[in-house]
Parts: C-alpha cells; sequence; structure tokens
C-alpha cells in the first residue's frame, strides 16, 4: 500500500552521463563537415541498427543529437559525419584523432530492415542527409542477400559540397548499385563530372515497380514534399516510403518534449517513420 | 482517524524534519504562498492551490545534471534525506500522478526520481479553499490527505508510510465530518473538467482552424508564464555552466511558446510562427497527450489562466473554442 511513489529502481550510472569516447581518426569530408571515427572504452560495441543516433557531448557544449554514419558490421568503431552548424559542432570540428566526445546512446527507432527485406531500395538523400544514408548503404553492402536492386540519388547544393565523394564514385563503379548524383549548381571551372539539377528530378526517369519498391528519404525538411511528390506520380504509396526526420532532440530519450510531432517523439518513435505514420500530422513534414 | 488543530500544525510538521526534507506551503512577507522550509514563513494551507506549482519539489526549475571537476564526474545529488511535500491540492495529485508515469515510462528519468523516490506526499482538501471554498478530497494518489473540516486539520493517511508519520497524532474525536465534505463534494458542479473535455474533442475531431490559432498566438506576447506554471509541462532545455574549477551540465524548464522550442541547427523550425506554437501549448494537453498516454494532461489546475498576462491560458482558449466551433459531440 503506497499510492503515491511510484517503483523506481535507481540507475547508474545515470541515463543522462555520456561515456567518453576516443576520436580514432578525423577527415574533411566538406569545408564544412567532418567524418569522425569513435571508438569506445575498450573497444566495446556500439550495439546500434542503421538510422539510429547518439547525443554527442562536449562539455562545456551542451549535446547534439547525431545520426551514426557507418553500419553496425564495421568492427569496434562507429562513424558520425558533423556538419558545423553551432556552438557545439563547431567545438567538435577543432577537435584531433586522439581527443574524446561523450556519447550517449544509441537512440531512436532504426530503418525497419524486416519490412524492407526482399524489396528493391530506392535510397534518395540530400545533402548531409547522406551521412545517416551510409549507414544502411554500408548495411545493404555487407547483406546483399536481403534486398533486391539497391538504387542510390544524392543531391548536393554544389560539388564542393557533396559528402563521401570517394565513396560515391565506388557505389557508382560497383555492380551492387545503381548510382546517381546531381548539384544544385557548379561554379565555373569547378571538376565535377555528375549531374546539374535538384534530386527530384532524378526520379522521374527511373522504371520502378511499385510493388516490390521501398524508397527512403533522408535530406533536408525542404526536399521531402518535392520528392515524395514524385514519388507519388510512380505508384508508391506511403506504406513504402520511409523518412527519417531531422528534429532537435536535446535529452533523446523522449523527456525533454523538444522533438515531439503531436503525439510522437521524434527521437523514441522516429527519427525513422513510415510516411504513412506521419503524413496527416501537422508539421511533420 | 487523526486530526491536528491548527495551534499543533509547526509540530506536526517540526517533528517530520528529522527523517524528511520537509517542504509546505507558507506566506511569504508580501502574502503571497508558496512551497517553503519550516520556518520560512507562516503555514499557509488554506487557501486552495499555490501559485507555483508543488511538482517543482521533484522536478525543480533547475538542477544538475552531473558536475566534472579535476576530471572525476559527480552525478545530480539526491536530497540528504527523502522528500516530504504538503500542499498538493486534489487537481495537482492528477497532475503529480502524470508526471511521475511520464518520467517513468519508456527510458527511467533517473534524475526526477533521485527527489521522487521514497518521498512523501500530503495533499489538502475540504473547507480550505480560496475563501474557505470546498476542496473535494482527492480520496488517494498521496501518502496522506488534510482535510479541513471548519475548525481542524482530519488526516486520513493512505499508505504505509502515511499511516507511520502519523501513528504518533492524537485519534480524532468521532465525527461525521468527513462524510459531510465528501457529500457536499460529490455535489461540487464540473463545470471546467465538461469545457476541457468539449475542447479535448473539438482539436481530437480536427474542428478547429489554423485561422484561430494565428488569432490567439497574436494575443501571445512569448512570457512563457503558462508552461512556467502548469505542473505537467515537462519539457526542459540542457545547458552547460563552466566555472574555474568545475563544469556544470544541468536542465530547466523551457516553453514551447518560444520561438527557439525546436528550432534545428540547419535554421528549420517546426513550431516558426505563435499559431503553431499557441496551438502546441493547447493541442499536448487536449489531443497529444489522450493518444500517447489516454487520458488528458490538463487538470484543471487553473494556474495557467492565473498567471497569463493576455487571458490565453488554457481554460480561456478552451472557452472560445467551444463558442466558436461547437461542443465537439
Amino acid at each position: 500500500m503506497n499510492p503515491s511513489t511510484p517503483p523506481a529502481e535507481p540507475r547508474t550510472p545515470s541515463l543522462y552521463l555520456p561515456v567518453e569516447c576516443e576520436i580514432v581518426a578525423v577527415s574533411d569530408l566538406t569545408p564544412n563537415e567532418k567524418l569522425f571515427r569513435l571508438r569506445l572504452p575498450g573497444g566495446a560495441v556500439l550495439g546500434h541498427l542503421p538510422g539510429q543516433f547518439v547525443q554527442v557531448s562536449l562539455l562545456g557544449w551542451e549535446e547534439a543529437p547525431i545520426s551514426v554514419a557507418s553500419s553496425p558490421g564495421r568492427g569496434a568503431f562507429f562513424e558520425l559525419g558533423v556538419r558545423r552548424a553551432g556552438r557545439l559542432t563547431d567545438a567538435m570540428h577543432r577537435l584531433k584523432s586522439g581527443e574524446r566526445v561523450g556519447i550517449r546512446g544509441p537512440y531512436g527507432r532504426p530503418f525497419d530492415l524486416a519490412r524492407m527485406a526482399g524489396q528493391e531500395l530506392l535510397l534518395i538523400s540530400g545533402g548531409c542527409g547522406l551521412a545517416p544514408m551510409r549507414s544502411l548503404i554500408q548495411y545493404c553492402e555487407e547483406h546483399p542477400e536481403e534486398f533486391g536492386r539497391v538504387t542510390m540519388l544524392h543531391g548536393a547544393r554544389s560539388p564542393a559540397e557533396m559528402l563521401f565523394r570517394d565513396e560515391l564514385d565506388a557505389w557508382e563503379a560497383s555492380a551492387r548499385f545503381a548510382c546517381s548524383r546531381t548539384v544544385d549548381r557548379v561554379t565555373d571551372g569547378e571538376r565535377y563530372n555528375g549531374g546539374v539539377g535538384l534530386v527530384t528530378a532524378l526520379i522521374p526517369p527511373l522504371e520502378l515497380d511499385p510493388a516490390r519498391t521501398v524508397a527512403v528519404i533522408v535530406g533536408p525538411p525542404v526536399m521531402y514534399r518535392a520528392v515524395i511528390a514524385e514519388l507519388r506520380k510512380k505508384g508508391l504509396g506511403p506504406e513504402r516510403i520511409v523518412v527519417s526526420l531531422e528534429r532537435q532532440m536535446r535529452c533523446g530519450v523522449g523527456k525533454c518534449g523538444h522533438c515531439t510531432i503531436e503525439h510522437l517523439y521524434c527521437c523514441q518513435d522516429g527519427p525513422v517513420f513510415w510516411l504513412d505514420e506521419i503524413e496527416h500530422m501537422r508539421g511533420a513534414l | 482517524m487523526k486530526s491536528i488543530p491548527p495551534d499543533n500544525l509547526p509540530d506536526f510538521f517540526n517533528s517530520l524534519s528529522a527523517t524528511f526534507e520537509v517542504r509546505l506551503p507558507i506566506e511569504l512577507p508580501d502574502g503571497t504562498r508558496t512551497l517553503g522550509n519550516p520556518g520560512d514563513g507562516p503555514i499557509a494551507l488554506h487557501g486552495g492551490a499555490l501559485p507555483g506549482k508543488p511538482t517543482a519539489a521533484f522536478f525543480p526549475q533547475q538542477g544538475p545534471v552531473f558536475t566534472v571537476a579535476g576530471g572525476f564526474v559527480a552525478e545530480a545529488p539526491s536530497p540528504p534525506r527523502p522528500l516530504f511535500v504538503a500542499g498538493f491540492t486534489p487537481r495537482d495529485l492528477d497532475c503529480l500522478r502524470f508526471i511521475d508515469r511520464f518520467f517513468a515510462e519508456g527510458w527511467h528519468d533517473d534524475i526526477y526520481f533521485s527527489r521522487r523516490r521514497g518521498a512523501l506526499v500530503a495533499g489538502v482538501s475540504g473547507r480550505c479553499g480560496p475563501g474557505g471554498a470546498l476542496l473535494p478530497p482527492a480520496g488517494g494518489d498521496c501518502d496522506l490527505e488534510m482535510v479541513w473540516d471548519g475548525c481542524r486539520w482530519l488526516i486520513v493517511p493512505y499508505s504505509e508510510a502515511g499511516l507511520a508519520i502519523t501513528s504518533e497524532l492524537p485519534d480524532s474525536a468521532p465525527s461525521n465530518a468527513l462524510d459531510q465534505i465528501r457529500q457536499a463534494s460529490e455535489a461540487l458542479p464540473d463545470e471546467e473538467g465538461t469545457l476541457i473535455r468539449r475542447a479535448s474533442r473539438l482539436l481530437r475531431a480536427d474542428r478547429v482552424p489554423d485561422s484561430f490559432w494565428a488569432e490567439i498566438g497574436e494575443r501571445c506576447i512569448a512570457c512563457t508564464a503558462c508552461n512556467l506554471a502548469c505542473p505537467t509541462c515537462t519539457c526542459f532545455g540542457v545547458q552547460d555552466w563552466r566555472y574555474a574549477e568545475r563544469v556544470e551540465r544541468s536542465r530547466m524548464w523551457d516553453s514551447c511558446q518560444l520561438d527557439g522550442f525546436m528550432r534545428e541547427a540547419s535554421g528549420h523550425n517546426p513550431l516558426g510562427t505563435e499559431a503553431l506554437r499557441t496551438r502546441r501549448r493547447i493541442h499536448h494537453k487536449l489531443a497529444a497527450d489522450p493518444e500517447r498516454w489516454g487520458e488528458i494532461s490538463c487538470f484543471r489546475c487553473g494556474r495557467c489562466d492565473a498567471v497569463c498576462p493576455t487571458g490565453i491560458g488554457i481554460f480561456a482558449v478552451a472557452r472560445e473554442m467551444v463558442d466558436r466551433f461547437g461542443s465537439g459531440g
């Protein structure tokens, strides 16, 4: 008989205490984006799935949610693609190999690999959306038997702002993927051999089987509606379209309230959603 | 049943201080009632709901998450003794029950429970509302209830812990005062409850147009008082405080009425207008929480209506909604 005090087991360490990770390597992706390879203490495995994120923490600079950019199958490290977009990421860009960052997670709902199994995949990314998509792309590389044909479309603002250019080259050359890239604009003299235009323009020429295709979209908010409209024209229903949504997750564990979409918490119920789960919700897209 | 004459209240609370960190309604020199420590001011159980939310005893406006000094990490400290918090009205107890569940389910919020775990909660009810108005007894959801019958506090324990701390109190003389209060409570109207339920039905049926929220949003001055006063508002921000010898990560209440509440690193802002933010404040309580938690999360404490300088607390908005768009079926 104790109606007031809820049962509550103490948790040690605190849910909000980050684990210090070593930065194993840092490389430039673009002038504004870096790739951090991180290692947990003792080489522990992060235990994430493609589509999940971690809360990255720098003491004195708070935390920010960053999607994991590598697949779970890459050994005792994981990678984060980090765009410099604020105080924390500014500070993070000054870090070098051997230094440390705090990590909490992995958090969030990953890509629904079981439901995507056996399907042809159309992976559409824009800007730094290629970082979380890369986790799924690498997974597809590692598990070719799980999916049908994989088509990748990627758009960036300019060639200089295109992430993972070497890997895009490799994916283009691979028999495993059909890969197309495009940029909004090319500056005179800039070396670039892809298409020019919006990523949406890459969709109409595709030959898709809408009954056997799952499309996955990860990119800036402005991209979603336009891409979805093109996919609808191809006959893809919302139950065959997956989106990964960016929100400002302060806690990552469904408590701080900053990432709500109506009754959903993006950090817990997402960031990956099937379109039919959220398309009717105000402010989701 | 036990009882305490009003003159003996200080002794009762003082007797608890050896075992508990006691928080109770006190009166400040300017006449304001607030949750305070014994001795901070005269005990002020009368007057109804405190202006500030009593749930702040467990989810304070600002508090540490952890501290790092000299390479060592110290987690958020628990109170040296468990809390004893008095002054919850029956509606406040509903709020506490809701946020207990919110912080417990899914990821378990250990910082909240570092204060909540082992705490005792005392409700206040009876003829101690504003101007002597009747507050219906909660009848549970607390460790003990203090029911003012007009001349003494009837003490009704509900938990073993509540029973233990009141065992030394004198037995109450036989009386049907508590029954009379319960009967009188049953006859009280619940107009606010009816209003809130109607507004909830309207929102859930999507019968409130965007133009309504644009109008209400125009009246919002983003003072955030509604959120800061609401016992079921649990949103928080995180801030690192850098001192010479240490860095403290803390969390503090945040408000969905602020432009930056949801703004993302990219600049995209899903709540980029006053209209969207005002809708979110009301919709969250009346439509989103019923969908997620199975109940409306406004328990009609009235604080947001009391503090809003421009008259757009939840009762006011719900009334306008129902007047203009119907009863919601």
